[in-house]
């Protein structure tokens, strides 16, 4: 019960910090629509980009509330001694992560749903109800792995440091990844780049989830992912204990 | 499990290096009652990381830490503990009071929201967002949560740095009235008169080792004797000459004479032919002793 009340605190914290200072969030809620509208529907060329760009423009919607929300707010928290004191009260951590987590999907769903409200209306992408459901599902799911990657960010860097770092990773994952531009464009020595970063993996669940043009498969990059996900954990964990000094 | 372990505090061996520096060298310090206990030493002598150590925030390169007989880190411990660190700011964007209910939340028997804000004296501000607040303002903030969970144990690192003395004096009343409750608070600080005020047992941290831990009446009677305070046109020379005298300081204009014996002294400090205005005796404080022993 008290944890209930604690966990309800915490995550009404995070929507005021996000409700006082909207200039840090709504970047991120904004420019995967904004990006969205410009490459997958105005300068749309060829049957079916807007399709393929719902796809991986859904996983670059989620990644910037939870590698920023995560990566730069964890370690700005950590280098003002807030974390600190936390940790010396009976705080439970698990709150404190749990309500950035909700609060992380609520803004990376609000997100997604501007840049599938462009798909639906302004480019007439036409997918059955249950796939629009799969593929909202897909999203959503994709954006654990990247509040992974946050907080090995928000643990391990002093909060300059985290700002940049995020920047690059957020872009590199999402240019490298194939968010942007179709895989199949690139040479093949980035193709095989590609394999390494979960966003790939991701974006290819999502074409074949939403049955967007091209070949995709699921089974490997489905395993890939699940794969990532674990080790992202393992180096989350490590990278918690490691501040604790 | 003994008795003897569920004491506030208990730190056996610890040891703790940063790099090259030691900023621990095999500190074993027991707490066994409540009261106020002041933890004095310069800076980079270990308080901090005393208290750090104590309150399982750095894990000792060797030695242990237990609050009530429980290892340092773990929840039952820290559910009968408030803090208040040094170099801790809060979310800027959250007002005192969004953060004290926060924190109420977290232990199991809290004082009310109402309650702490009035003893913290933070509730004209309360409403306020935290960057906003002046840093006095911050600091009572702070010292707000440290006591919100209405600990048996409080921590305070540097507790009045930044506050102005009508609102320094608030905080030792209520520290005070914390250690008649049966409360036990570990300060550390700077300002000798606070640990002079406050005080029921001082720690002396040097180089990372405690060099002294005793009652602060003890301490104090190290020195012996008393300390007459005056303005003159006598030199040190001439007062250290005097009977009794032990010892003879500036302090700003005055002279500060430690003497064995105040009443011989005073005899021939107040004969006709010398000019001494501004007088006064007093029990050595603190500030005597430090300055004498470890400086």
């Amino acid at each position: 019960m008290r944890f209930f009340n604690t966990l309800v605190l915490e995550c009404s914290a995070e929507l005021l910090k996000i409700a006082r200072a909207p200039e840090y969030i709504v970047p991120t809620m904004v420019f995967p629509v904004a990006f969205y509208t410009l490459f997958g529907v105005v300068l749309s060329q060829g049957q079916g980009a807007s399709e393929y760009l719902l796809a991986t423009y859904g996983v670059f919607a989620v990644m910037g509330p939870a590698v920023f929300g995560f990566g730069v707010a964890v370690a700005n928290e950590r280098d003002k001694g807030w974390l600190d004191l936390k940790r010396a009260s009976p705080a439970p951590g698990v709150a404190y992560i749990a309500a950035k987590v909700v609060v992380t999907l609520l803004v990376a769903t609000i997100a997604l749903s501007l840049v599938y409200a462009v798909a639906g209306f302004g480019a007439d992408v036409a997918l059955p109800r249950m796939t629009w459901v799969l593929l909202l599902v897909t999203h959503v799911l994709a954006t654990l792995p990247f509040i992974l990657i946050g907080l090995v960010i928000g643990f391990s860097l002093s909060a300059n440091a985290a700002v940049a770092i995020a920047n690059i990773v957020f872009m590199g994952l999402a240019i490298l990844g194939g968010l942007w531009i179709p895989i199949s464009m690139y040479p093949s020595a980035m193709q095989t780049l590609a394999t390494v970063l979960p966003s790939f993996h991701l974006a290819e669940i999502a074409l074949f989830v939403s049955d967007a043009p091209g070949e995709h498969t699921l089974t490997n990059h489905v395993i890939a992912v699940i794969v990532m996900t674990v080790v992202l954990a393992f180096v989350t964990v490590a990278a918690w204990s490691r501040q604790s000094d | 499990m003994t008795t003897q372990t569920r004491h506030p505090l208990c730190i056996n061996n610890a040891s703790k290096s940063f790099g090259a520096v030691a900023a621990l060298s095999d500190v074993s310090l027991t707490i066994d009652r409540p009261g106020v206990i002041a933890v004095l030493g310069q800076n980079g002598a270990g308080k901090t990381t005393l208290i750090r150590t104590a309150l399982g925030l750095v894990s000792p390169d060797s030695g242990s830490a237990t609050l009530f007989g429980v290892a340092s880190n773990r929840r039952a411990a820290r559910e009968r503990v408030g803090v208040m660190l040094q170099d801790s700011d809060l979310p800027d964007l959250l007002t005192g009071r969004e953060l004290v209910e926060l924190f109420a939340s977290y232990y199991p028997e809290p004082l009310t929201v109402e309650d702490t804000l009035a003893l913290a004296d933070i509730g004209e501000f309360a409403n306020k967002r935290y960057k906003r607040l002046s840093g006095g303002q911050k600091r009572r903030v702070q010292f707000a949560l440290a006591i919100v969970g209405n600990p048996d144990l409080v921590f305070l690192d540097e507790p009045t740095t930044g506050l102005d003395p009508d609102a320094r004096r608030a905080l030792w009343s209520v520290v005070r009235g914390f250690a008649r409750d049966g409360k036990t608070i570990i300060l550390t600080t700077h300002y000798l008169e606070e640990a002079d005020t406050l005080a029921d047992v001082i720690v002396i941290m040097q180089s990372g080792r405690i060099v002294a831990h005793a009652p602060a009446d003890d301490v104090r009677a190290t020195l012996g004797g008393s300390v007459i305070r005056c303005h003159t046109t006598l030199t040190e020379d001439q007062l250290a000459g005097m009977a009794c005298v032990s010892r003879v300081s500036a302090s700003g204009r005055a002279s500060e004479i430690h003497t064995q014996n105040a009443v011989e002294t005073l005899r021939e400090l107040l004969s006709p032919e010398h000019h001494v205005t501004d007088l006064s005796v007093s029990r050595p404080n603190l500030e005597n002793v430090f300055t004498q022993d470890y400086s």
